[in-house]
C-alpha cells in the first residue's frame, strides 16, 4: 500500500517496532521490581502502625494500588470467605498495569500521597532543561573537535586525543563532585547545590532567571565536557577512517577547498556517530541523572534518588518508565534522522519497497 | 616550449613512522607534447600511484619529493605551498581520473554539487551564483550524451557503475586541464561499460576538452590501442619507454617481455601460446638496491646483474634499462 | 601474534595503559594483605602521617578502605566483563554466523536490550533487592544488562567473516557449525573479542560506581566498593564540609582504572587496524 512512499513506510515500521519495544519495557518495568522481595513487604517493614487494623488497611490499600489484588469495577476489594483479599494473577496484574499506564495513571507516592504523575511533571522540565542542551551541544562540540583532530593530526591531535580519552574515562558524577568542590566550596564562584536560589519564588522574574542560569553552569559543564570527550574519541576514529576513503582522496586531487573537504569528512563521519548517539543515549541519560543528585538539582534524578532512599516504589517505577520512554523516543528520532540524511539508507529503503 | 609536461629525474619517498625512507619512485624522466597520450603500465605496487601524486605536485605526508622536477607548461610544481598547488594546479593544469568511481564520489552529495564544489574551489568569484554554476554544468554534461538532468540530480548510489565513471570523468575534466591522468579508469568495469568509458574519453579528446593524457593501466593490449607512447614501470623505475607499437609488439626489456607473456591474449594467432608467470615478487624499496631491481626474477639474469645497477639506454630506438637487452 | 606484541610495545599509549592498569591490579589484589589499617580514629580526620588519606565518617583508615574498594570494584568489573563478553560473543557469533531467521530473532532481542536503558534495569532490580545485595549479584546484574553491545559488534564481525572463502571451504569439507564457529571464526575474532572485553570491564566498573552512587550498590560486611566510598562521602556531605580526601582519592582511582583500560583498547585498535595510525 505504501510502496510508493518508502520513507513513510520506514517511519511506520520503526514506529511499530518502538511501540513493541515499549510494551516489553513496560512489562520489565512491571516484573523487575517483583524479582526480589515484594515491594509492599519492603515498604511495610519500614513503617510502624498504631494498630493491626490500620496496618492491615494500609497494606491492602498498597496492594490495591499496585494492582496486586482483585478489585471490582467500583474499586472495591474482592475478598474470599475468610475476608482476605483475593490475590490477582501475574498476568492480570500486568494487563491492569499497562491499562493504567495508558490512562496516564502511574500510581500514588507511598510517602507523601502525591500522584506520581504530578511529581514527574514537576521534575521533568528541570531534567529536560539540563539534559537536552548538554547532550546536543556536547555532541556537536565533541564531534567538531574529533573531526579536527582526525584532519589535522600532528600536535593538535596529540593534545586533544589523550585529553578527550581522559575526560571520557571520568564518570559524570565524579567530575560533578570535583567541580562542586572547587568552584562551589573552595573558591565559591558558583552555587554548589540546587537549580535556583531558594530565597526566590519560581516565576518569570529577571532575578529568578539569572539565578537559574547561575546555578546551571556547574551541572552543565560537568556533563558537557565528559560527553564531548567521549564523542570526540568516536569522531576522531571515524574521521580517520573516512580520511582514508577514496572520495576524500578524490576531493583532494580535485583541489577542493580545505573547508569543503572538512565538510565532506564531518558530514559522512557524523552519520555513524549519530547512530552511536542513538545507541548510547540511554547510558548518557542514566549518568546525567546521577549528576542531578550531586547538585541536588530538582529533576527526575533527584526525584528518583529520594524515592530510592525511602523505598517509594511507585515513584521509582514511574521515573524509570519515563526514562525508558524518552530514550525510546530519542532513538526513534535519530533513526528517522539518519534515514533522511543518508542517501544510501534512503536508496536501500526504496530498494526494499520494490 | 614545445613540451607541455617535463619530468626530470623525479625521485619520491615515503617516510615511515620510524623515520625510514622508502623510495617509491626513482629517477623517472619523460616529456610529453601537446596532444600526446602516454601509457604507463606495471604491476600493482610498482609506484604508479605515487608517481601520479608527484605529477600533480601533491605531497601529502608521508609522501615527500626527494629530488628532480616536474614542469607543466614550463612551470615547476616543486617547492610550492599546498595552497598554491591546490588553487593553481589541481583540476586546471593537471587533473586526475581515479579508478573505482563508486568510492571516489562522496556518497552523500549529488553529482551536481560535487561538480559545483570543483568550480567554486577554483574560481576567484566567491559569490558564484549557484544557478549559473548549474547552468554551466548542464552545458558541459550535455556533451557527454547522458541524461544530464537525471545524472546531475542523482546521488552516486542512484547511478550505474558506468554512469558513475563517466560522471567522474566529467568532473575531472570540468576545467579543461592541460594534462589528464587516468589511473586505471576502466579496471573495475565490465567489458561493455569499459568500451563506453573509453569512447567517452576519446570524445572529450576530439572535442578538445583536453588533449594530453597519461593513461595508467595494467592492461597492455588496451594501451596498444589508446596510447602513442608506453612506459613500463618496475619497482619505482621506468624499465622501458618507447612507442606503443615498439613496446607491445617488440618488447626488449626482460620484464616487459615477461609482462607480455603473462598477458592472456585474445589474439587468434596467439591462441596456442601459454601465458607464462613471473616468479617471485618485486624487491623491498626500504633498502638500497645495489644491482638491477629485476635481477631476482629475471629469466636471463647474469651474476653481475645483482651487483651492477642498470641505466636506461637506447636499444632499437627506444629506452631500455638493461645492459644486455638487444 | 609475537609481532603484534612487538608493535604494541612500541605504542606509548599501550605502555602507559599497561603500567597504570597493572599497578591498580597489584594494588587491588595484594594491597589489602600488605597494608595494615591504622586503628579507628575520629570521624573525618585530616590526612596525617598516621592516616595518609585521613579517615571516613566512622573513623576508618581511608587507605585501607580504598584498597579494599579497589579490589571489590575490580572484581565486579571483571566478573561483569566476563559475563557480558561471554553472553554477547555467543549470541553475536551464533546470529552472525547462522544468518536468516535465527539471526533476525537474536538481533531483534539484542536491539531491544540496547534501546531499553540498562541503567533502568539495574535500578529496578537492585531496588527490589534490599537484602543480600552482594558484589556478585551486582556484577551478574551488570553483566546481564550490558551484553547487547558485545553481541552487536561481534555479530557484525562474524557476519562479515561468514562469506569468506575459508569458511565456505570448511563447510564443503563437512565441518559442523560448531566446528566452524570455534575453529574458523572465533580465532579471527580473538583480538576483537579481547578488545570488547576490555571495554566491558571498564563499563562494568563505571556501572558499579553509578549504581552504588545512588545507594543501590553492594551492601554487607567487606563489600565496600569505590562507588560505595563515594556514596558514603556524598551522604555525609563530605564535599560541603571540604573533606576532599573522602572524594578525590576514590574518584581518581576510578578514573585511572577506566583511563588505563581505554588506553589499552585504543592502542590495540591502532595496531589491529593500521589505518588509524599515521
Amino acid at each position: 500500500m505504501l510502496k510508493k512512499y518508502p520513507t513513510v513506510r520506514y517511519v511506520l515500521q520503526r514506529a511499530i517496532w518502538y511501540f513493541l519495544t515499549f510494551l516489553v519495557a513496560l512489562s520489565l518495568n512491571f516484573f523487575l521490581p517483583r524479582l526480589g522481595s515484594d515491594p509492599v513487604d519492603i515498604m511495610m517493614a519500614q513503617s510502624s502502625f498504631s494498630s493491626p487494623e490500620i496496618r492491615k488497611q494500609t497494606e491492602e490499600n498498597l496492594r490495591k494500588d499496585f494492582g496486586l489484588i482483585v478489585v471490582d469495577k467500583q474499586g472495591n476489594i474482592q475478598r474470599d470467605e475468610k475476608g482476605n483479599a483475593i490475590k490477582a494473577s501475574k498476568i492480570s496484574q500486568l494487563v491492569n498495569y499497562i491499562g493504567q499506564v495508558f490512562k496516564g495513571d502511574l500510581g500514588t507516592s507511598f510517602k507523601n500521597q502525591k500522584k506520581v504523575s504530578e511529581i514527574i511533571v514537576q521534575a521533568l522540565p528541570w531534567t529536560l532543561a539540563l539534559q537536552l542542551p548538554t547532550i546536543l551541544f556536547g555532541w556537536i562540540f565533541g564531534n567538531g573537535l574529533g573531526a579536527l583532530a582526525a584532519y589535522r593530526r600532528g600536535v593538535f591531535d596529540k593534545v586533544i586525543f589523550p585529553l578527550a580519552l581522559l575526560m571520557s574515562s571520568i564518570p559524570f558524577f565524579v567530575f560533578g563532585m570535583v567541580l562542586v568542590y572547587f568552584f562551589g566550596i573552595v573558591w565559591e564562584i558558583f552555587p554548589a547545590v540546587g537549580a535556583y536560589s531558594l530565597e526566590l519564588t519560581p516565576g518569570f522574574s529577571l532575578d529568578f532567571i539569572i539565578s537559574v542560569a547561575y546555578h546551571y553552569i556547574l551541572p552543565f559543564f560537568s556533563i558537557f565536557l565528559i560527553l564531548a570527550g567521549g564523542q570526540a574519541i568516536g569522531m576522531r576514529s571515524m574521521g580517520i577512517y573516512e580520511l582514508g576513503t577514496d572520495y576524500i582522496k578524490y576531493a583532494k586531487w580535485l583541489g577542493l577547498k580545505e573547508s569543503r573537504v572538512l565538510v565532506y569528512l564531518f558530514r559522512n563521519a557524523m552519520l555513524p556517530q549519530l547512530t552511536g548517539l542513538a545507541l548510547s543515549i540511554g547510558q548518557m541519560v542514566g549518568g546525567a541523572l546521577i549528576t542531578e543528585m550531586i547538585f541536588s538539582y530538582p529533576g527526575l534524578g533527584m526525584a528518583m534518588l529520594t524515592a530510592i532512599q525511602t523505598n517509594d516504589y511507585p515513584v521509582i517505577q514511574g521515573v524509570t518508565l519515563l526514562i525508558t520512554t524518552s530514550v525510546l523516543l530519542a532513538n526513534f528520532t535519530v533513526d528517522i534522522l539518519i534515514a533522511l540524511l543518508d542517501p544510501r539508507v534512503k536508496q536501500s529503503l526504496s530498494m526494499d519497497a520494490k | 616550449m614545445s613540451h607541455i609536461l617535463e619530468v626530470k629525474d623525479l625521485t619520491l619517498h615515503y617516510l615511515t613512522r620510524f623515520g625510514q625512507k622508502i623510495h617509491a619512485v626513482t629517477d623517472v624522466s619523460f616529456t610529453m607534447k601537446q596532444g600526446e597520450i602516454l601509457g604507463i603500465a606495471g604491476e600493482s605496487g610498482c609506484g604508479k600511484s605515487t608517481l601520479v601524486n608527484g605529477l600533480m605536485g601533491l605531497f601529502i605526508p608521508p609522501l615527500y619529493p626527494t629530488s628532480g622536477d616536474v614542469l607543466v607548461n614550463g612551470e615547476s610544481l616543486m617547492n610550492r605551498t599546498p595552497q598554491d598547488i591546490r588553487v593553481n594546479v589541481l583540476s586546471q593544469k593537471v587533473s586526475m581520473i581515479p579508478q573505482g568511481a563508486f568510492n571516489a564520489l562522496n556518497p552523500t552529495r549529488k553529482i551536481k554539487d560535487i561538480a559545483a564544489d570543483v568550480m567554486a574551489a577554483h574560481s576567484e568569484n566567491k559569490s558564484g551564483n549557484k544557478n549559473e554554476i548549474y547552468e554551466r554544468l548542464r552545458e558541459r554534461f550535455d556533451l557527454f550524451g547522458m541524461e544530464t538532468e537525471r545524472i546531475l540530480n542523482a546521488y552516486p548510489i542512484q547511478l550505474t557503475a558506468g554512469e558513475r565513471q563517466r560522471s567522474v570523468i566529467g568532473i575531472s575534466t570540468l576545467l579543461n586541464p592541460k594534462v589528464v591522468i587516468a589511473d586505471e579508469p576502466t579496471s573495475a568495469l565490465d567489458v561493455t561499460t569499459q568500451k563506453v568509458v573509453i569512447k567517452m574519453i576519446f570524445d572529450l579528446l576530439e572535442k578538445n576538452i583536453f588533449s594530453t593524457m597519461i593513461f595508467i593501466t595494467h592492461e597492455l593490449p588496451l594501451l596498444r590501442h589508446v596510447a602513442h607512447n608506453i612506459a613500463i614501470m618496475y619497482a619505482g623505475e621506468f624499465v622501458e619507454y618507447g612507442t606503443a607499437v615498439q613496446v607491445v609488439h617488440d618488447p626488449r626489456h626482460p620484464y616487459t617481455k615477461a609482462l607480455m607473456g603473462a598477458m592472456l591474449s585474445a589474439d587468434a594467432n596467439q591462441k596456442n601460446k601459454k601465458p607464462t608467470t613471473i616468479e617471485g615478487a618485486p624487491p623491498s624499496l626500504a633498502k638500497k638496491i645495489e644491482g638491477c631491481r629485476f635481477a631476482e626474477r629475471c629469466p636471463s639474469a647474469r651474476p653481475e646483474c645483482r651487483s651492477k645497477g642498470q641505466n636506461l639506454r637506447m636499444v632499437g630506438e627506444r629506452l631500455v634499462r638493461c645492459d644486455y637487452a638487444e | 601474534m609475537f609481532k603484534l606484541l612487538k608493535n604494541l610495545i612500541k605504542e606509548p599509549m599501550f605502555v602507559i595503559g599497561s603500567v597504570l592498569f597493572l599497578t591498580t591490579i597489584f594494588a587491588g589484589l595484594l594491597g589489602p594483605f600488605f597494608y595494615t589499617a591504622a586503628p579507628e580514629g575520629m570521624s573525618y580526620e585530616t590526612p596525617s602521617s598516621q592516616y595518609w588519606l585521613g579517615t571516613d565518617n566512622l573513623g576508618q583508615d581511608y587507605v585501607a578502605l580504598l584498597l579494599k574498594g579497589l579490589q571489590n570494584s575490580l572484581y565486579v568489573g571483571f566478573m561483569a566483563g566476563i559475563i557480558a563478553t561471554t553472553v554477547g560473543t555467543l549470541i553475536g557469533l551464533f546470529g552472525g554466523f547462522k544468518g536468516g531467521i535465527v539471526d533476525d530473532i537474536l538481533n531483534m532481542f539484542t536491539n531491544l536490550f540496547i534501546v531499553i536503558p540498562s541503567f533502568v534495569v539495574l535500578v529496578l532490580v537492585s531496588a527490589s533487592w534490599p537484602e543480600g545485595r552482594s558484589l556478585t549479584l551486582i556484577a551478574v546484574l551488570i553483566g546481564l544488562t550490558t551484553w547487547p553491545w558485545t553481541a552487536r559488534s561481534v555479530r557484525a564481525q562474524a557476519a562479515s567473516l561468514r562469506g569468506r572463502d575459508h569458511i565456505s571451504l570448511a563447510r564443503i569439507n563437512g565441518a559442523t557449525n560448531l566446528e566452524i564457529i570455534f575453529k574458523h571464526i572465533l580465532p579471527y575474532l580473538a583480538s576483537y573479542v579481547f578488545m570488547v572485553f576490555i571495554m566491558q570491564v571498564a563499563s562494568g566498573i563505571l556501572s558499579e560506581s553509578a549504581i552504588s552512587m545512588i545507594g543501590l550498590g553492594p551492601i554487607g560486611e567487606g563489600s565496600t566498593s569505590l562507588g560505595v566510598i563515594l556514596n558514603t562521602a556524598k551522604n555525609n556531605s563530605a564535599i560541603t564540609y571540604g573533606y576532599w580526601w573522602g572524594i578525590f582519592p576514590a574518584a581518581i582511582v576510578i578514573t585511572v582504572i577506566v583511563f588505563a583500560l581505554y588506553l589499552l583498547n585504543n592502542s590495540m585498535e591502532g595496531v589491529f587496524n593500521p589505518r588509524l595510525r599515521k
